[in-house]
């Protein structure tokens, strides 16, 4: 019984092991079928973004993400830093009230009689001359003032005459200005205690 | 593999976004291209360095404003990182930017990092901003830089307080617009105010 059996199974095993023999006009048929299928209609922009997905990551790919993101948060906030004290001043005042020094509020006198037009410029506000919070009031006699806010801290600043004329405050010390020519006046800030 | 090659995409776009660090828009503004590049170029050197940014970003608006030409701009940018730098190096890395933004000024001003050092040794622990800021004035009154600075670290030695040495300052003023010489008005000043210790401010003799 088990040597028929085993006739049969090597009769099979023949059998499969010959080789399928396929006519010449079955590679165009296969071909013809397939192009015969309806085509794969391309995906919208919109689905391709929002078509949910299974990505995959290795645990060493995670690890770098991870660490990338670390790395980019503590340089960009060691990048930032500097350049965000002044933006961040007014945020951490209003949230810090006790924290933070205030500005402190700079009288700038100028006695200049023919001017039109007197604005004070310096390191605290851009150098801008528009600024309007430091554009000097005509107090009567040819004197000009104005009463500014200034952060704490070292300064440098100037007055501007009718838009074009470059004066040292002359009630404040000296800056020598050798950069662009022209003398600048200095102001050290304190916080008032 | 595919995501360990996602995964290296993704630190370097982190790597590059962490470089793009947000410029003081105010230079975007106020210069041209090649300037406001060159004087970025300088900001993030001095950034690297751990210096403070605001004075050279000032320095750019400054010269903005006084309509120099890019060239002129950038030079003096580079030239005051240069001087931060010394500045930095003689009053110590715990100097706040105040201090190293007047001892910068000094600098420029003629006073040599030798003078610096003894400001600052003469002030001890207390901050050095308002006698660097008495002593580039009285340099810029005419004061000879060895006179003022040897008047400046006496007054700091005699632990004349800010306020005073405004005071001081302030009067060295008036006598010169009277008529004094300023070597003799910042001299007699500072020898009265040592005299005297270190009174309460008061206001200036007009």
């Amino acid at each position: 019984m088990r040597d028929d059996d085993n006739v049969k199974i090597k009769d099979v095993a023949r059998a499969l092991r010959e080789p399928v023999r396929i006519d010449a006009s079955f590679n165009e048929r296969v071909m013809r079928a397939v192009r015969d299928l309806p085509k794969h209609s391309r995906l919208s922009f919109w689905r391709r973004w929002s078509m949910p997905r299974t990505i995959t990551v290795s645990p060493l790919g995670a690890s770098l993400v991870a660490a990338s993101l670390v790395v980019f948060a503590l340089v960009g906030l060691w990048h930032v830093s500097d350049d965000i004290d002044r933006a961040a001043k007014p945020i951490a005042k209003a949230i810090f009230p006790s924290k933070v020094a205030p500005d402190q509020h700079v009288q700038f006198v100028l006695v200049a009689p023919d001017a039109k037009k007197v604005a004070v410029v310096g390191d605290f506000n851009g150098w801008d001359a528009s600024h309007s919070a430091y554009q000097a009031q005509h107090r009567g006699g040819g004197v000009w003032s104005v009463m500014a806010p200034v952060p704490v801290g070292h300064h440098r600043y100037s007055f501007v005459v009718d838009d074009s004329l470059w004066v040292a405050d002359p009630s404040a010390p000296r800056v020598v200005d050798n950069d662009f020519g022209m003398t600048n006046s200095a102001i050290v800030v304190e916080e008032q205690r | 593999m595919r995501g360990f090659r996602r995964a290296l995409a993704g630190a370097g776009l982190l790597v590059a976004a962490a470089t793009a660090r947000a410029q003081d828009a105010r230079l975007a503004q106020r210069l041209d291209k090649p300037t406001y590049v060159a004087v970025n170029a300088i900001v993030d050197s001095a950034r690297v360095a751990k210096l403070p940014t605001a004075p050279l970003v000032d320095k750019a608006l400054e010269g903005a404003a006084k309509g120099s030409d890019g060239q002129k701009i950038v030079f003096a940018v580079h030239q005051l990182s240069v001087r931060m730098t010394s500045a930095r190096h003689v009053l110590g890395a715990t100097s706040s930017p105040d201090e190293i933004k007047a001892a910068a000024t000094a600098l420029d001003n003629g006073v040599s990092d030798r003078d610096l050092a003894r400001v600052k040794s003469a002030g001890g622990k207390r901050p050095v901003t308002m006698p660097l800021a008495v002593l580039t004035d009285l340099i810029g009154r005419q004061v000879p830089i060895a006179t003022a600075t040897s008047l400046v670290v006496q007054l700091a030695k005699s632990g004349i307080k800010d306020p005073d040495l405004a005071l001081f300052q302030r009067n060295v003023r008036a006598d010169i617009d009277r008529g004094a010489d300023p070597t003799v008005a910042a001299t007699t000043r500072a020898r009265g105010l040592v005299a005297r210790g270190n009174p309460p401010a008061t206001k200036p003799a007009q």
